[in-house]
């Protein structure tokens, strides 16, 4: 960063309602619940928004698929439209600019198009063929090896895509599951949490590391992966180059996850729910445990051995990771400041700890969540389990389930996309032994808790 | 009680965000760190305000203050702009 560059960029100032329209967080609320909202609408007018939800379907030969995409192609078209429209509406308003997102996410959205269709093929899991890891890989594999123009990232915005996901994911599940097990989901997720934290907060102490970079690094292996880590930073106020060392940890960390938590949930046969708990426990990002859920969760009915639906893996994830590890980033940002600023002794600054924060740094997006999960309730409250499967389901559920997976392929797809390795910080020795010990602390604590503790709880978790 | 007297509701006085050494424009600090938009993204709430101080080498909060706040130009022209209008405005 130069002098120059400070002064050549615009200074962003958000304060109050303008929150409400510059940051990512609160368009996935406003957009998750208004397809909520306009599919309820269609569903009271006797229709459905399934016409514009388009997805592929199964298919097992060439003649099946093509004739899919020969019936349906106006459809799709419109879909991409669709997005189009309403993401950069969204991407002018955080002030970026839609004439570069708009052919980067074409791109997106034809790769997204070919890895969903992949996912459908009757054969796609006998060569293990899992939507999510082949999204991540193919990205991994196009910003590594071929390599794309910097001006694409426009549209690779993985956390907006998968706070939609998530949003558009709780008007698909009951909100009386969320009173039943998000009680447990927060147990379980605070005692890893500040297990984990502990330990790597002491372990980098122990290696000579400075406090800030110790909490900036706990709070990313414990909380929520580069969120935490970001926010923590600003709220210990750390030395500038802090930040990128968390972020190379996590990032290294949190792709090697996607790839083991599953290979290991499915070698020891675990239930999708659990499983699911487990991940989320012990990844690091919402997106990077969304791909590693879904992947799992894909497993159930095509694997033997591996018992449960695919709905529990990413509800019983969800539940640990949202409820119970992302809405606490204020929290921790809040005592980590407060302890910065009496025990650690800083002289940079002089301001107080405030407050607020606790409230400005809230992952909005998970309120979007909740309020789509009580709308959905009451909607499908009172109809019988026929009605459910015969009316509601396919009329109102299934095109958000539909519009919901678009969402999180966007973002699997991204994450490769965006990493490119040889561009990350480089951590150092020190840092990446505090972490890692974080993780395999973490991983073993999350199995125990997952599997051995909570593990009857997860596996009988009722999604419908 | 040292922790209660660091507890502030409101910040009052110069605060980073109108400092000139301070810069948090989201799509700014993507680029300044790269890999931050992988699993998280300069447009989060989680971020908040937070950002760049070139003069002490920190990334902090927007609310965040100290010893060595230096206005920001647009902010003292915004404010020379509002004093020359009500000076011609008492004409």
């Amino acid at each position: 960063m130069t002098t120059n560059k400070t002064e050549l960029t615009e200074k962003k100032e958000t304060s109050g309602w303008q929150e409400f329209w510059s940051k990512e967080d609160w368009w996935a609320v406003w957009l998750g619940l208004g397809i909520v909202i306009l599919a309820y609408g269609f569903y009271l007018a006797g229709s459905s928004i399934s016409w514009i939800a388009v997805a592929p379907t199964k298919w097992s030969t060439w003649s099946e698929l093509t004739k899919q995409f020969s019936t349906n192609g106006f459809r799709y078209l419109s879909l991409l439209g669709a997005f189009l429209i309403v993401f950069s509406i969204v991407i002018s308003f955080i002030g970026q600019k839609p004439k570069k997102f708009i052919p980067s996410f074409i791109f997106v959205f034809i790769l997204s198009t070919i890895l969903y269709t992949l996912g459908n093929w009757d054969q796609a899991s006998r060569y293990n063929l899992e939507p999510p890891l082949v999204a991540l890989l193919l990205g991994l594999i196009i910003s590594n090896v071929i390599g794309l123009p910097r001006w694409l990232d426009a549209g690779f915005r993985v956390e907006f895509y998968i706070k939609l996901g998530i949003v558009l994911l709780g008007a698909t599940l009951p909100f009386t599951l969320i009173i039943w097990a998000g009680p447990v989901a927060i147990l379980q997720a605070s005692i890893v949490s500040l297990v984990t934290f502990l330990v790597i907060f002491f372990t980098a102490r122990k290696l000579g590391l400075d406090h800030r970079l110790a909490a900036v690094l706990g709070a990313g292996g414990a909380v929520c992966g580069v969120s935490a880590s970001i926010a923590v930073a600003g709220a210990v106020r750390a030395k500038k180059e802090h930040p990128p060392i968390a972020i190379s940890l996590v990032v290294f960390w949190a792709i090697i996850l996607i790839f083991a938590l599953p290979l290991v949930s499915r070698t020891l046969h675990l239930p999708t729910g659990v499983a699911g708990a487990w991940i989320g426990t012990s990844e690091f990002a919402d997106a990077a445990g969304l791909a590693a859920a879904q992947s799992y969760g894909g497993l159930a009915g095509s694997h033997l051995g591996i018992s449960g639906t695919a709905d529990q893996a990413l509800a019983s994830y969800t539940l640990i990771k949202v409820i119970g590890r992302d809405i606490w980033i204020g929290i921790w940002s809040f005592i980590l400041a407060l302890i910065a600023v009496t025990v650690w002794e800083r002289k940079e600054t002089n301001s107080k700890v405030q407050v607020g924060q606790i409230w400005w740094r809230f992952p909005k997006f998970v309120i979007g969540f909740l309020i789509a999960s009580v709308l959905t309730t009451l909607i499908v409250h009172g109809n019988t389990l026929v009605d459910y499967n015969k009316l509601v389901k396919p009329a109102l559920i299934t095109p958000i389930t539909s519009l919901r997976t678009w969402a999180f392929t966007f973002s699997f797809l991204s994450i490769g996309l965006t990493t490119r390795f040889r561009e990350l910080a480089n951590a150092g020795l020190k840092p990446f032994i505090a972490f890692t010990v974080g993780v395999i602390v973490n991983v073993i604590l999350g199995y125990i808790l997952s599997v051995l503790i909570f593990g009857h709880y997860w596996s009988t978790l009722v999604t419908h | 009680m040292k922790i209660f007297n660091s507890i502030q509701l409101n910040s009052s006085g110069p605060s980073c965000k109108n400092c000139v050494n301070f810069q948090n424009d989201p799509a700014f600090i993507e680029t300044s760190y790269p890999g931050l938009n992988v699993m998280s993204s300069g447009y989060a709430s989680a971020r908040d305000q937070d950002g760049f101080c070139s003069y002490n080498q920190l990334y902090l909060s927007a609310k965040d203050s100290c010893d060595h706040f230096a206005k920001n130009k647009s902010e003292i022209k915004q404010k020379e702009g509002r004093n020359f209008q009500i000076s011609f405005e008492s004409l």
